[in-house]
Parts: structure tokens; sequence; C-alpha cells
């Protein structure tokens, strides 16, 4: 779906905005090894070589990469549940969280703490240290912590939410909290205040790292007071921004200015933990767990704000990487930590090492995620669904936040635009039409300069997005890739490269495609293999558009787009051209004509459209247009004025060329009798029916 | 299943050395214009070395010979020349000729991967780059003019090769921006007072320092003095030379995207 309301684009932009959190967290446990300062034996490994701005960098995604996890769960978690109902909600949180949550701890348990033992017996040269004594609730949690955290807190909301509904069966408090919510957005208060009961539990804290930010709770079972507080707040806003109507649009206006508080205060907490590490109790400590919030929240409401803003439409690449993050997260601490360990003492500096990880970390994560997860099980499993090796027919998936299923009706059409609205600026230049390409068959799209042909022909192509409406093209959205392949295109004022000779701008085109026909074939079908080793920049004016026309063709495409292909065509060109599109629908290949010239409309098209002023004003065959119209065109030799005759009942158009008298008119019979009574010195009357230009004439007035 | 899903599928199975292979294709072709177009190729490929065999090999011949730094600054300042002028304008004047002939809006609506004209444009600004670069240590070596460890050496290439990358993102800036014509004024408007004023063409007095750190050539020099492992010529830190590296081209290439996405 285009339109940039809809729901789904905004799950589009979520997703995306999980996805970074999660990836974010990769990035995080790859630095963790390069950090100055660290006393042997927090982390896996301690590199040679440290570097105290990849320290801050890493505290400045710590301040709020989970917390932007959670707040984008608990949105996603109201969706769900009441998508779903309880019974199915718990079914698929078990299958979604619990079930990865016990996979990883069994699986992964084993391989962190060889790694973990591997890795601490070489930050302490050689000799494995000692182990501490443990508390009584250790329980290992490690990197899955968040899942277990993420339970907890469906238990207690899911609980809260049944509490509530008991308490106020009228929804009064529902009603105030939702516009509390949007309210406090818009305001920006919610910036400021949301991070107040973590605060409150950070203060507590009796000895605080600053830099650790929210103490993570990853080694026991039993919830920790500011992870619960603080994940806790962030889920709960999440679900009920998603009870909120306005909330996100509000999120997506303030995203300027919450990602500037966030960067300020982040930089504020960057110099005061500079200065001090380790939280002394007083007013500093007071200071910063608020300031803390702030910059947590700011983060969290202006990074959602941002992606809302900007990456709301559907990308494949990016639902793909949407969908990789969550495996990716899961498994990717022992990758990580053993690139870690293995490079610890290389002579080599952070600059150089710690990318590699990262990049080694990827390559294996995203392999592992696309040869072992994406079409398995696994997929299943992590993602609700299971992708096999050869695409799907679209409409298959059954998650949420896929592509709508597309309208894929047997012999239907291959384009369409349904309700589309496209506006620039004050000028509306398509006003809620509605156009489909049939199969096979040529449409030409007929209007006056400005009416909004070029405007339709470019959100078929992907090249503009309508304000309202869905496009689509050969059954998909025309973002998408895979459905631009299915089509040629010849576009008004384009110049290819004049340095190419005409084989190599027909091979670069081929190179787009899956199944393109040969160069010499096309150039054979454009009727141009004269001209195959010639540069464009010799060729003449005809000879650029057989050349565009040769591009178009070159992929087999399914939906050719000709926009006014024939202009400035000597006659000869021109019907060549017009064989070389006839051979095309031979072949079942559609077309798409926007033309000025009526009769290449009338030579070529099998249905008509007409625009103007952004509406469609008439569609059917070449018949059909005459016959809307019954126009016929009357001509005499006669001293009448055309300005009286204009005035008489049924004439459309009235025109003098020297002698002749030419008349365009609805009721040809009518006029005809008053002309004779007007004039009985007229002479040479003719009447025949009018051609498409009168026709068209009289529809683009009357729509006037 | 009915036929249009059939077609879909067929429409959708991208194969993915198709996909490599129109990169290449691409690729090959960037690189075939440039190659094809005198007024590019010549004075990127020619110009450099030229002036390097005027400068280090006539004028400062023998001042060379007593001081080896003085040859290493020649070497450098040129070299930096030779790869980045192809980076700049490669990209940004060729970008903006097609953002005015409308093959951009064509290659945005053609199934083309979305990034293979970027990447086209920069992997041929690169080659363009090597070609320049080449004679300009052939010329250093053979005449030995320049002082540098085969390590060394080595190292400065692939530092200089990683500086192009800014001057990339600053040409698909100007080449988003400016018209065709005007865009081969606007990136030597850029360029050029860069050479001087980034002290990369001949040192500046000290009451100029403040001021080196705005041209990216300043960060490209240094960038590569660190890894060269050339001790008399490093005035900022490795990581300073990184960071502003990468903020050059994320600011250049922030810009470049967000006129795109709004003009096309």
């Amino acid at each position: 779906m285009n339109n940039p309301n809809t729901s789904e684009n905004r799950l589009h932009a979520l997703d995306a905005v999980r996805g970074f959190a999660l990836l974010l967290g990769v990035a995080f446990h790859a630095a963790l090894s390069f950090l100055p300062g660290v006393p042997p034996g927090m982390w896996f490994a301690i590199d040679s070589s440290t570097n105290a701005v990849l320290s801050d960098a890493a505290f400045v995604s710590h301040i709020f990469r989970m917390s932007l996890f959670f707040f984008i769960a608990g949105y996603f978690g109201r969706l769900l549940y009441q998508k779903l109902g309880a019974r199915s909600f718990w079914a698929n949180r078990l299958k979604r969280i619990f079930i990865p949550l016990v996979a990883g701890l069994i699986v992964l348990g084993p391989i962190v703490s060889f790694l973990w033992m591997t890795g601490i017996t070489k930050v302490f040269g050689g000799k494995m240290p000692p182990m501490p004594e443990m508390p009584a609730d250790f329980f290992p949690l490690g990197h899955l912590w968040f899942l277990y955290q993420l339970l907890l807190i469906y238990v207690a909301v899911v609980a809260i939410r049944a509490l509530v509904a008991r308490l106020d069966p009228a929804q009064k408090l529902r009603c105030f909290v939702d516009q509390a919510v949007s309210g406090s957005i818009r305001t920006m208060a919610g910036t400021f205040t949301l991070g107040l009961p973590l605060a409150a539990a950070l203060m507590s804290l009796p000895q605080w790292f600053y830099w650790m930010g929210i103490p993570t709770p990853d080694m026991t079972l039993i919830p920790q007071v500011p992870a619960s507080v603080g994940f806790g707040t962030a889920f709960g806003f999440g679900w009920l921004v998603h009870r909120s109507k306005d909330a996100l649009a509000a999120i997506t206006q303030r995203w300027f200015a919450n990602l500037g508080i966030a960067i300020a205060a982040t930089g504020w907490l960057l110099h005061s933990m500079h200065a001090q590490p380790v939280a002394q109790p007083g007013l500093t400590k007071t200071v910063y767990a608020l300031v803390f919030g702030v910059a947590l929240w700011g983060w969290v409401l202006g990074l959602t704000g941002a992606a809302l803003r900007f990456l709301s439409n559907y990308s494949a690449t990016r639902r793909y990487i949407a969908d990789a993050s969550y495996w990716i997260y899961l498994a990717h601490l022992p990758v990580v930590v053993a690139l870690q360990i293995w490079v610890s003492h290389w002579p080599l500096n952070w600059a150089v090492k710690y990318p590699s990880i990262l990049v080694v970390s990827f390559a294996v994560l995203f392999l592992s995620y696309h040869y072992l997860v994406r079409p398995t099980f696994i997929g299943q499993l992590l993602n609700g669904r299971k992708h096999p090796r050869k695409p799907q027919p679209p409409g298959s998936s059954p998650s949420p936040a896929a592509p709508p299923p597309a309208d894929t009706v047997n012999g239907g059409p291959v384009a369409q635009l349904r309700g589309i609205t496209k506006k620039y600026g004050a000028v509306t230049a398509l006003n809620s039409i509605d156009i489909e390409v049939r199969r096979g068959e040529l449409l030409a799209v007929l209007g006056p300069n400005g009416a909004g042909k070029s405007t339709a022909i470019s959100l078929w192509l992907g090249l503009i997005e309508p304000d309202a409406g869905t496009v689509t093209l050969l059954g998909g959205e025309p973002q998408d890739i895979a459905h631009r392949r299915g089509l040629g295109v010849m576009m008004q004022d384009v110049e290819l490269p004049k340095e190419l000779k005409v084989r190599e701008l027909v091979r670069l085109a081929a190179s787009y495609y899956d199944d393109p026909m040969s160069v010499e074939d096309t150039l054979r079908r454009a009727g141009i293999e004269q001209l195959a080793n010639r540069p464009y920049g010799k060729l003449s004016g005809g000879q650029k558009r057989q050349a565009q026309f040769a591009v178009a063709i070159c992929g087999r495409p399914k939906v050719l787009f000709l926009d006014e292909p024939t202009v400035g065509l000597d006659v000869q060109a021109r019907e060549a051209l017009w064989a070389s599109v006839r051979r095309m629908l031979a072949d079942g290949c559609s077309v798409v004509l926007t033309t000025h010239y009526l009769e290449e409309a009338e030579a070529l098209a099998d249905r008509i459209a007409v625009i103007t002023r952004g509406k469609v004003i008439a569609s059917g065959s070449v018949d059909d247009m005459r016959a809307l119209v019954a126009c016929r065109q009357i001509s005499c030799e006669s001293r009448l004025s055309i300005a009286e005759v204009r005035t008489w009942p049924g004439v459309v158009e009235a025109q003098r060329t020297q002698e002749r008298l030419n008349i365009t008119a609805t009721d040809a019979e009518g006029v005809v009798r008053q002309l004779l009574a007007a004039d009985p010195a007229l002479k040479r009357l003719e009447v025949r029916q009018a051609g498409l230009n009168e026709a068209f004439t009289e529809l683009t007035r009357e729509a006037a | 299943m009915n036929a249009l899903a059939l077609e879909s599928i067929a429409v959708g199975s991208a194969g993915r050395g198709r996909t490599l292979g129109a990169y290449l294709t691409e690729t090959q072709y960037e690189l075939t214009r440039m190659i094809r177009n005198p007024g590019v190729a010549i004075p990127v490929l020619v110009l450099p070395c030229a002036l390097y065999a005027l400068f280090a090999l006539l004028i400062a011949g023998e001042a060379i010979d007593k001081d080896a730094n003085l040859g290493i600054f020649l070497f450098t300042a040129f070299s930096i020349m030779a790869v980045t002028m192809p980076a700049l304008f490669g990209t940004g004047v060729t970008l903006a000729l097609e953002r005015d002939m409308g093959l951009l809006r064509l290659k945005r609506a053609q199934p083309a991967p979305p990034a293979a004209w970027v990447v086209a444009k920069i992997a041929s600004g690169l080659v363009l780059a090597v070609l320049a670069y080449a004679p300009i240590v052939i010329l250093a070596l053979a005449t030995g003019k320049v002082s540098l460890g085969a390590g060394q050496m080595a190292a400065f290439s692939a530092a200089i090769m990683v500086g192009t990358i800014p001057f990339c993102a600053m040409g698909l800036m100007i080449g988003s921006l400016a018209s065709g014509t005007a865009a081969p004024a606007y990136a030597n408007l850029i360029y050029l007072p860069g050479c001087y004023l980034s002290g990369m063409f001949f040192p500046m007095p000290a009451s100029m320092y403040w001021q080196t750190p705005i041209w990216p050539h300043f960060h490209v020099k240094q960038f590569a003095m660190h890894l060269a492992n050339v001790t008399g010529s490093q005035y900022e830190s490795l990581p300073m030379a990184i960071g502003s590296m990468l903020g050059f081209t994320v600011v250049f290439a922030g810009i470049t995207i967000w006129r795109l996405t709004r003009k096309g």
C-alpha cells in the first residue's frame, strides 16, 4: 500500500526500529572488549587496543537500545492481543518468546560458558582465575535476559489490563489516558516525565556505574527493580501508544525536537560521566538519573518518529533485515565474543579490529539466517513464516506486516490505479481516479498538457507515491523491483548516454532483467539493426526515439509504458514504431501509451482514457468514445458568422477556414435544418462522423 | 493458482547472478563512458602525473635529494590529487549531467538495482583513480624521488584509495545539487582552494592552521601519514582523521540522499 497513513506502513517503520535496536545490540557487544579501564573479569576479552570514543558511543547506544526495543514490543504486544485474543496471544508468545528463550539457553549456554572460560583464561594471562562465590539466586540468563523480562512484563500488563477493564467499564479512564498519551507526546511533556519512575529506581541503587545505565538483569530469575521499572514503562507506554489513535502521528511530528533533546541530554551525561564514573550519593546522582531518563525517552521517541517519518514505505531490503534481526540478536553473542577473544592480542589498532569484527559477525549471521533460518522451521518459529528459496506469490504470507495481498483475479488488470489522489503543493494533479490496464490491451491515455497523464505514468513506474489510493503493477507494488522487472519504459525528455553505442545501451538495460531478448533480436524488433554500432550522441532525433524504444522492449516486458513515444518522429519512423508496438501487443504485452496525437490513439488503442484536470472524464474503446459524444462534423460554404452559429443549440464548436464553415455538432440534423433556413445561399454541404479529435475537444470542454 | 499470481512469481525471481551482472555491466559502461569522454579523462589522468614530473623532477629534484621529507611531501600531494580528482569529477559532474538528461529518472523507473548507478560511479571513479595514480608511483620509484619502504608504500596507497570515499560523496552531493553546466565550476570551486588551504600543496604558515581541518584533503593526508607511519607529518590523531573523513562522508551523502529523494 502506498498511502503513508495506512497502518501497514506504520508497521513497516516500527519493524525497522525494532530491527535497528536489535542490530545495535550486536554493535554494542562487539565494542565491549575495546573499552579502556574495564577491570579483568567483566567481559570475555580485553583488547590490546582500546578507545575512549568507542566507549562513549557504546554508552550512548546503551542508554536507549533496550528501552526502544521494549517500547516497540509494547506497541506490537497490544496489536497482537487485539488481533488474536487472550488464548492465541499466549500461544503465540509461547512459540515466539518462551521457546527461543529455553532453546537459546540450552544451545547457547554451554557454548557461551566455554567461551567465557577461554576468554577469561586469556585475559588473566593463561591462568584460569578462581571462580568467585555465586549468590544463591544465580541463574545465567546471558543476553537472553530480555526474553525473560519480556515474558514477565506480558504477565504484568495483561493482568493490569484485566483489572482496568473491570474497574473502568465505561472506558472513561481509558479515554482520558488515550488523550493524555497523545497530549504528552505533542506537548513533549512525555519526553521529560516518562523517565521519572526509572530515575527513582536508579537513584535508589546503592552502587550505580553511570556507564552501565539500567543494570542488566542477566544473573538471576528474580525481577530486578530498575530493569522492571524502566523496561516496564517503555513497554507500557508502547501499549498505550497503540491504544491512542493520534499518538503515532504526534511522535512522527516531534521526531526532530525529541532527537535534539536526546542529543543535548546525552552530551551532558557524557560530560558528567567523564568527571565521575561512579555515582556518589548526592545531588549529581539525582540530576544524573533525571537527565538519563530524559535522554532515554528523547532517543526512543525521536528515533521512532524519524523512522515513521522517513521509513514508512515498504522496502524489501528493510523487511528482510527486520526479519533477520531477531535471529541475529539471539545468535550473535558466541560469534562476536569468539572473534573478540581471537583478535584481542593482535598488534592492530581497534579502528581495524572493531569494524572487522562487525563485518565478519554480520556476514556469518546474515548467511546463517539466509540459509539455516529463513527457509526452515526456525524462521517459522521466530518470524511466523517460512520463506521458501523461491519467492512466494504475493498474498500468501500470513504476517500482518507483509505487503498487502494483491488483487489477482484471473485475466484481471496488469496495472491499476485505484482511488488515487496526488497533490503537488496546492495543485491537485490527480483527484481520486481509477484506471486499469487489462492484459494484452493497449490503453491510450489522452489529455491536454498538465492533465495528469505523466503523473499517472510516474505512479505506475514507482517514481512517486500517491497521497491516497493504491497503485498496483503486475500484482504488487511498483516500488518493488521484482514487479518492475515486468515493465519496459520509454519516457519523455530523457537522453541516454551519448558516449555509448546503441548495442551497449540495449545490453546495459537488458542486464536489469531476468530473461531479456538478445541484443540482436531487440534491435531487429525495434527496426534499428543498422544503428547497432553508432554512438547514441550521433543519432538523429527519430533514431534516438527508436533506440529508446529498443531499450524499453529488451526485457520482454509484460507491460510497456510509452510516454509520448512519437514526438518529433517523421511519418516513416512513426509508422515503423507503430508496427513495433503492434508486434509487442500481438505477443501478449500490455501497453500504456500517452499521446497528444489522436490519430496515434485511433491507430493503436483498444481502449482510451481521457484525463482532464486530474479526473478521468471518459474511458472506453475508440468507438465508445465517438459514440459517447456522438458528434458529427458539418462543413459548408456559407456567409454565416461563427459567433452566431455557436449560439445555436447542438453546436459544440464552429470554426471558419476561408470560405468554409466547420461545425462540430451533437444534433447534426437540427443544425443542418437551421443552417439551410438561415442561409439560402449555402453551398457544398458535407456531414460526416466526427474523428476522435473532435470528440476529444468536446469531452475536455465539458469537463472544463 | 491463477495466472497473474504465476506471473508474479515469474517476475519476482531475480537471480543473484543477474543482479551482480547488472552491477558489473553498469560499472563497465560507466567506465567506458568516462574513458570515451576526453573532457573528463585527459585532465584527470594526465594532469597530476604531469604536475608531479614538473615539480618533483625538474623544479625540486635537487632539493629532494638533500631533504627526503620534501620528496614524500610532493609525492603525497600529487598522489592524493590523482586519486581524488576522478572520485570527485567522475561522480559529481556526470551525475549532474545525468540528472539534466532525465537518465536518473529512467533508471529509477527501470528495474535497475537501486544502488547500481552509485556503485558504478564509485567503482569506475576508483579504477580511474588507480589509472591516474599508477604512473606517479612508477615515476617516483623509477627516479628514486620518494623514500618510502615497500610496506609504507602499500599502506599509503591503500589509505589514499580509502581517502577517495569522502570525495566520491562530495561529488555526488555537488552532482545532486548543481546543474550539468554548473557542476564542474562548483567542484573546482571547492576542490582547488582545498588543495592549497589544507596544506597539501605547500605547508601552511602557523597562522593558517586553524582552517586546515575544514578541508577533507587534510584528513585524507593525515590518514595516509598515519597508516604509512610518516612520523614527521602527523598533525592530528588517527581516530580524529578517520572520524573526520567519516563525518564528511556522512554529511555529503546525507545531503545527496535528502536532495535526490526530494527531487529525483
